[in-house]
């Protein structure tokens, strides 16, 4: 009987998974970035390099983005509010050649539950009609985003680009 | 199973060869342990067992409530004795406790059962009548849960620390069940009075989660967070009610 119950004591623990668990991983999916990819507008399947591009959302005063060149950039969304607003500023620092371009993004948000050390995410979803809206910065300087396209409305993984941005 | 085997059949039964051709049928090994616990038995006097219910209260539950006060709960405690080393043994509780993590604060509350049997290991000298005991239950319990609030996990802080939000959202109707391994003392304080102490491993069965939440808590099996693995422990005081006595008598 005892030699039963000392095998079931091991059994029980042999099937213990050790999970840590108080520190969120940071290989969990937690809240989603909007993934961007940078395209040519004279060839809309080849990808294309960016000169110094600043990135910088509405009222802040940091950029996310600011260094060399690239042909991708993930800027998170608020997830307090239904609508985030960034600046592209493309040749950020030269003073002939700098452009700035203002992109408002709409969408609704869902709050997922994940796990006890990481609490909820946030995962949106780009308004199907109306997914963003793309303005000159006040300073007139024409648009130096030619096109803008949508690729995926489920903003809930950045494994993937949510929008392609033609120049 | 466990009671067929643990009859103290050779009680009644004056000789030795009896019992043997008597008993050998059934469970050849148990006959043979009995006989030598009785050859060790031959010196000392005869013997009577008491045998009855013992009903009591969680104590560490109970005081739980006056320091904690995110914790009310309460556990009735009873056993029923149905051979020499076994028991029939039970416990009825209901919780309601709120959690307040890092980013969740979340409240759970619910009734559960546990039943089982208790096999007390510790021979008594006299009419000593002290319990160090293994045992295994099946519990189950029912409960609710309320988020009361939480927080996003946001990665990259660009706009700030996201504020804890309110939620209030109840998730009813979850349940729960599993296995516990229990080891235990209970020891006589004065005439019917036992104190007992136990420490639980629990390993869930089942466990009905909620959509878009987790069961972290459940009442009766404690958190959850260390995968499917609770400890537990009660502190219990208990009172012995006698309803027959059994004589256990020396062989020859």
């Amino acid at each position: 009987m005892k030699k039963i119950l000392l095998l079931l004591v091991l059994s029980l623990f042999s099937f213990s998974a050790c999970e840590k668990d108080d520190v969120c991983d940071a290989n969990t999916s937690t809240t989603p970035r909007l993934v961007i990819q940078f395209y040519d507008i004279t060839n809309t399947m080849v990808l294309k390099n960016l000169t110094n591009l600043k990135v910088i959302g509405e009222g802040m005063s940091e950029g996310i983005v600011f260094n060399g060149n690239g042909n991708m950039v993930s800027i998170p969304l608020k997830t307090t509010q239904n609508t985030t607003s960034y600046s592209f500023i493309l040749n950020y620092g030269s003073v002939s050649y700098s452009n700035e371009d203002k992109i408002t993004f709409n969408y609704t948000r869902e709050n997922l539950f994940v796990s006890r050390a990481c609490g909820f995410k946030t995962i949106f979803s780009l308004d199907a009609t109306n997914p963003y809206s793309h303005t000159d910065a006040i300073i007139s300087d024409l648009l130096w985003i030619k096109d803008i396209r949508v690729e995926k409305n489920n903003i809930d993984t950045e494994n993937e680009t949510h929008v392609k941005i033609y120049f | 199973m466990f009671l067929v085997q643990a009859q103290p059949l050779p009680n009644k039964i004056p000789s030795k060869n009896i019992q043997n051709e008597g008993i050998i049928p059934d469970a050849p090994k148990q006959v043979s342990q009995k006989i030598v616990e009785e050859k060790k038995m031959d010196s000392l006097p005869s013997k009577t067992n008491r045998y009855g219910l013992r009903v009591g209260i969680d104590l560490y539950k109970l005081t739980r409530v006056l320091y904690d006060s995110n914790y009310k709960g309460i556990e009735f405690v009873g056993d029923y004795r149905l051979t020499k080393k076994y028991y029939l043994a039970a416990e009825i509780g209901n919780e309601n406790k709120t959690t307040d993590d890092e980013r969740l604060n979340f409240t759970t509350k619910g009734s559960y059962l546990k039943v089982g049997f208790d096999y007390n290991g510790y021979e008594n000298w006299l009419n000593m009548e002290n319990i160090i005991a293994v045992g295994l239950r099946y519990g189950a319990s029912t409960f609710s849960q309320e988020l009361n609030s939480y927080k996003i996990y946001n990665a990259n802080r660009y706009f700030g620390e996201v504020p804890v939000l309110v939620s209030g959202e109840k998730f009813n109707g979850l349940s729960a069940s599993w296995i516990e391994v229990v080891a235990g003392v209970k020891a006589k304080v004065i005439n019917n009075v036992y104190l007992g102490f136990s420490l639980r491993l629990n390993r869930l069965v089942s466990n009905h989660k909620p959509n878009n939440f987790d069961n972290l808590y459940i009442p009766g099996f404690n958190r959850t967070y260390n995968g499917d693995f609770g400890v537990g422990v009660n502190y219990t005081i208990t009172y012995f009610i006698p309803l027959y006595k059994k004589k256990v008598s020396p062989k020859k």
